[in-house]
């Protein structure tokens, strides 16, 4: 079910003809903002943190040659190794160089958009290791086939009851039924364990880097991110450059905003900051820790007017409340990120040639700006991408030059009044009778799914002109 | 015949308001335009329409031709500068002046752009905010039930949200039903709904349901963008909505056929 | 392949960076002030750290030395498992605990799978998140936090600490002393998923149960009022 960005209107359609998803999403679309709201509404001065934590990653983006600096020495004090990837397919090889030197076979997976962005499960699996996701929603999708639909919740496209068949298809399940939603994560939880015991190399993501001690933080409710963090001997932390903040507390004032953005929670249950490998007095831990910082293309966006899309902490909050995400789900954008966060990203991180349709897939209607933690205003993004497919002629012609027409018409409002003021009265006399038009010329985006409201009558201007003739 | 902006001006005292009708209430409902000059008449003002007016530019703007629209906004910015306030039947044109104006000018054009975005107001605002509509001794107009469409510009951008409702308490008697997730956009977002007019549909095929389990008779909004998209897509289903503007409703003008209703 | 990205990626962040020396920066830091934390759920310290364990799914109790931690610890584990049996880290704290007095029999070390029942002695608790904070290392082995079915976790009175920009100074104070340590753990309420249909699971990896025994001088009122407060 491979989906590609550039067939956002094909995957669209076929995702609205979905009913069974398309109920789904519209639970989704009710539920996440209302527990959001209220995690919101419970904290007592969030615009303040939201505020600061903005302006704390604002400090941090445009410090970020010392950070980087800073961290990468801290890092490499607290005994890991740094790798820098210019691109995902350097990140994808420095990962199986790894793995390789360790003749590692087996590899615990926490949850990582990185590693999603990268590819990096199928570029491992090509090289024949066993990869397992370990983060519950991106094991079933991994058992599926699929990508997630959420960056947050990867699977909460699925019922229950299909991930119940998935299981019952692709475990040795014997005689148990998975009755309820309990025992079908008491099955993973099953599976997945016996996969931390005997994996050789675990790989998960960062929340937050810290350039004051190298640490990085992770954060999860299921804790299996800490699991691959701990068992296996070998720890590979796969996270990219803008995820730098100064100090441990930065972190955790940025988590107070992530976790009530993106879940409704207060706090997660297992928050984590982890420095590097095992030391000489410890009895656990990994014995060797590598730490993978990709690029691919976030210093040119540091470098553009985009520069504030770096500033995201990937809570997923815009998605949630994104009508339009809310339609036609996760997987139609044919990318990794989604909703309004994606549709900014993904045409800078691929190309606004390929990925056209995303940033036009907004209706401008404000609600992820509004929600957003880190402030960004995605719809001003997303007009400025639209602006820079207008300015290279990537906008399809018949809407870049019938607006252009549309607009010198308005520069000259003799001639619009006067050009206006006979087709609307034509309409009019047309439609008048049943009020609308089910079909008309120039308008076949509008009337294929819904009519066309007859004018009222002449145009204002043409009436108002005769008013103050007669006056 | 256009020479001095001010010319038409209503008579009186009060402080001259220049009325931006819009370029969808002038070609498909000027009994907005008209209701909004009878309402402003009412608090006094003296309304001129200048007829250099046309459409704001969000079509081009919103669709990323920031460059063409640059000239319109400038003669639109001249048209309406010399009055005392503006006042716009609309939330997204009102927004496009108050906040994208001077985003996307430089200079003096800026300054002229600011000033003039802090005289402009969406109608329900500046008739609850600024010079306030009372009742009087004037019988409260009876309406059938109403729910209240509130559109993502307006709410987001310029926060209207309790204004129409408290006209509608003032000036009329009548039953206010919410819609459930009021918050939630209809699907019109300018080209949007011609450029993905499925995803569109779904969305506005929600806002019409929606609006039924309120029991309302009447779905009213602040602007016709959203208005033509609801009431185009309830008449496509075959659903029994009466689809007005505010402006309409707080005038009692009824008489004529709602948007998409034939004569 | 990584030295070349390595300049590159580093010239390229330095041409869009402000370019301001280190003080400068620490200056503009510290200009930014301190993050607002969630206020707590009421005025007492301990009853609202109390609240918070309770609302994050966790059970509380209360001991006021160690003999009351022991027996606490008892029949809590007698409760659950109908055992006596429980691994704990090599903390010189746990060591020292009057267990024969209770009949608890622990085992010191790291969790071995199989074993249902983990204990550790945290050190720091923190109201605003109603968290417990560990380090990895000898004294609580990382199995012991993830791989039981059912953590315990003692905490003094006198480490419990109000938001998160306290446990950081607390924690730097003890890192000044002691060598940095590998891991920080907040651990905040059992293991937990609503990957399912938004559906909360709990023992979704680690612990399925998550009891915190609140050590020293803390009114038994705390207790009561913290439930009161929490029960939905």
């Amino acid at each position: 079910m491979e989906q590609h960005s550039d067939t956002f209107l094909e995957n669209a359609s076929k995702a609205l003809g979905n009913k069974a998803q398309a109920d789904i999403r519209d639970l989704l679309g009710l539920f996440t903002p209302l527990l959001r709201n209220a995690a919101v509404d419970n904290f007592e001065h969030f615009e303040a943190l939201r505020h600061h934590v903005k302006r704390v990653r604002q400090h941090s983006l445009d410090n970020l040659d010392h950070y980087l600096a800073t961290y990468e020495q801290q890092a490499l004090k607290n005994g890991n190794r740094v790798h820098f990837a210019n691109s995902g397919d350097d990140l994808n090889s420095i990962v199986l160089d790894i793995c390789q030197q360790h003749n590692a076979q087996r590899i615990a997976k926490g949850k990582s958009m990185i590693t999603e962005e990268t590819g990096l499960n199928d570029f491992l699996q090509r090289a024949n290791l066993d990869v397992m996701e370990t983060d519950l929603g991106e094991y079933i999708i991994q058992q599926a086939g699929e990508t997630p639909s959420h960056i947050v919740g990867p699977a909460l496209h699925k019922s229950a009851d299909e991930v119940r068949q998935l299981f019952l298809q692709k475990h040795d399940l014997g005689e148990r039924e998975l009755d309820n939603t309990e025992d079908i994560v008491g099955e993973a939880r099953q599976i997945l364990r016996e996969h931390f015991l005997k994996a050789q190399v675990g790989i998960i993501g960062a929340n937050a880097l810290v350039a004051e001690d190298g640490y990085s933080m992770l954060v999860t409710n299921e804790g299996n991110g800490d699991l691959c963090a701990n068992l296996p001997p070998v720890l590979i932390i796969c996270t990219s450059v803008e995820r730098i903040l100064p100090r441990a507390e930065d972190a955790t004032a940025m988590l107070r905003l992530l976790v009530r953005s993106a879940t409704g929670q207060s706090q997660t249950c297992y928050t984590s900051f982890y420095s590097g490998p095992r030391r000489e007095q410890d009895v656990d831990g990994p014995l060797e820790t590598h730490i993978v910082l990709l690029d691919n293309r976030r210093t040119e966006i540091l470098a553009s007017d985009y520069r504030e899309m770096l500033q995201c902490i990937r809570c997923g909050a815009c998605l949630n409340h994104c009508p339009i995400y809310n339609s036609v789900g996760g997987h139609a954008y044919g990318s990794v990120y989604m909703g309004p966060m994606g549709s900014v990203l993904t045409p800078l991180l691929s190309s606004l040639e390929e990925s056209n349709a995303l940033p036009n897939a907004c209706t401008s209607c404000g609600r992820c700006a509004e929600v957003c933690p880190a402030e960004i205003p995605l719809p001003d993004l997303l007009r400025d991408l639209r602006h820079q497919e207008t300015v290279e002629k990537i906008t399809a012609p018949r809407w870049r030059i019938g607006l252009k027409l549309h607009t010198w018409l308005a520069r000259n409002p003799r001639l619009y009044h006067w050009l206006t003021g006979v087709g609307i009265h034509l309409l009019h006399l047309a439609g008048r009778k049943r009020g609308s038009f089910r079909k008309l010329p120039l308008a076949g985006g509008w009337t294929s799914q819904r009519d066309f409201p007859t004018p009222q009558g002449k145009t204002f201007m043409q009436q108002y002109r005769a008013q103050r003739k007669q006056s | 015949m256009d020479t001095n902006p001010l010319d038409n001006a209503s008579p009186g005292h009060g402080p001259v308001v220049a009325l931006f009708v819009t370029c969808l209430a002038d070609l498909l409902r000027p009994s907005v335009a008209f209701n909004s000059i009878k309402l402003l008449e009412q608090t006094g003002c003296r309304v001129v329409v200048p007829l250099q007016q046309t459409c704001c530019g969000q079509p081009a703007y919103n669709s990323g031709d920031y460059e063409s629209i640059i000239p319109l906004a400038k003669q639109l910015i001249a048209a309406l500068e010399p009055a005392d306030y503006v006042v716009i039947p609309s939330g997204s044109c009102a927004g496009m002046i108050c906040h994208h104006y001077p985003q996307l000018l430089d200079g003096d054009w800026r300054d002229r752009a600011l000033q003039v975005a802090a005289k402009t107001f969406e109608i329900t605002s500046f008739l609850s905010d600024i010079l306030p509509i009372k009742r009087g001794h004037r019988a409260a107009i009876k309406l059938p039930s109403v729910t209240y469409h509130d559109s993502c510009a307006g709410l987001r951008e310029l926060g209207i949200k309790e204004q129409p409702r408290q006209l509608l308490q003032e000036l009329c008697d009548t039953e206010l039903s919410e819609l459930p997730q009021t918050e939630v956009c209809c699907g019109f977002g300018g080209t949007f709904c011609a450029k993905m007019p499925e995803i569109s549909a779904k969305m506005v095929h929600d806002k019409v349901h929606s609006a039924q389990t309120t029991g309302a008779t009447i779905l009213a909004g602040g602007d016709l963008g959203c208005l033509l998209n609801i009431a185009g897509r309830a008449r496509r289903e075959g659903v029994d909505l009466e689809v007005r503007h505010i402006t309409e409703l707080l005038c009692g003008d009824l008489d004529g056929p709602a948007i998409g209703e034939g004569e | 392949m990584t030295d070349s990205s390595r300049a590159g990626i580093f010239s390229r962040v330095r041409q869009a960076s402000a370019g301001a020396d280190s003080a400068e920066i620490a200056a503009q830091l510290r200009s930014l002030g301190r993050a607002p934390a969630a206020a707590l759920p009421c005025a007492d310290l301990y009853t609202s750290f109390l609240i918070n364990v309770l609302k994050n799914h966790g059970t509380a109790d209360l001991a006021s030395n160690r003999s009351e931690a022991v027996t606490a610890t008892s029949k809590y584990i007698y409760q659950h498992y109908n055992t006596h049996r429980l691994v704990a880290g090599n903390d010189p704290r746990l060591a020292a605990m009057p267990w024969r007095e209770a009949g608890v029999l622990p085992r010191f070390g790291a969790l071995e799978p199989g074993e249902p029942v983990s204990l550790s002695y945290a050190r720091l608790a923190v109201a605003e998140l109603g968290a417990v904070v560990t380090f990895t290392g000898k004294a609580n082995p990382a199995a012991n936090n993830l791989l039981a079915e059912n953590h315990i976790v003692m905490v003094d009175c006198m480490d419990l600490v109000v938001d998160m920009e306290a446990a950081w100074e607390r924690i730097r104070q003890i890192t000044d002393q002691e060598q940095r340590p590998r891991g920080v753990n907040f651990i905040a309420g059992p293991s937990s998923t609503a990957d399912i249909e938004g559906k909360q699971i709990y023992g979704a990896h680690g612990p399925r149960q998550w009891h915190v025994i609140l050590l020293g001088d803390v009114p038994a009122t705390a207790l009561q009022e913290a439930r009161s407060i929490a029960a939905p």
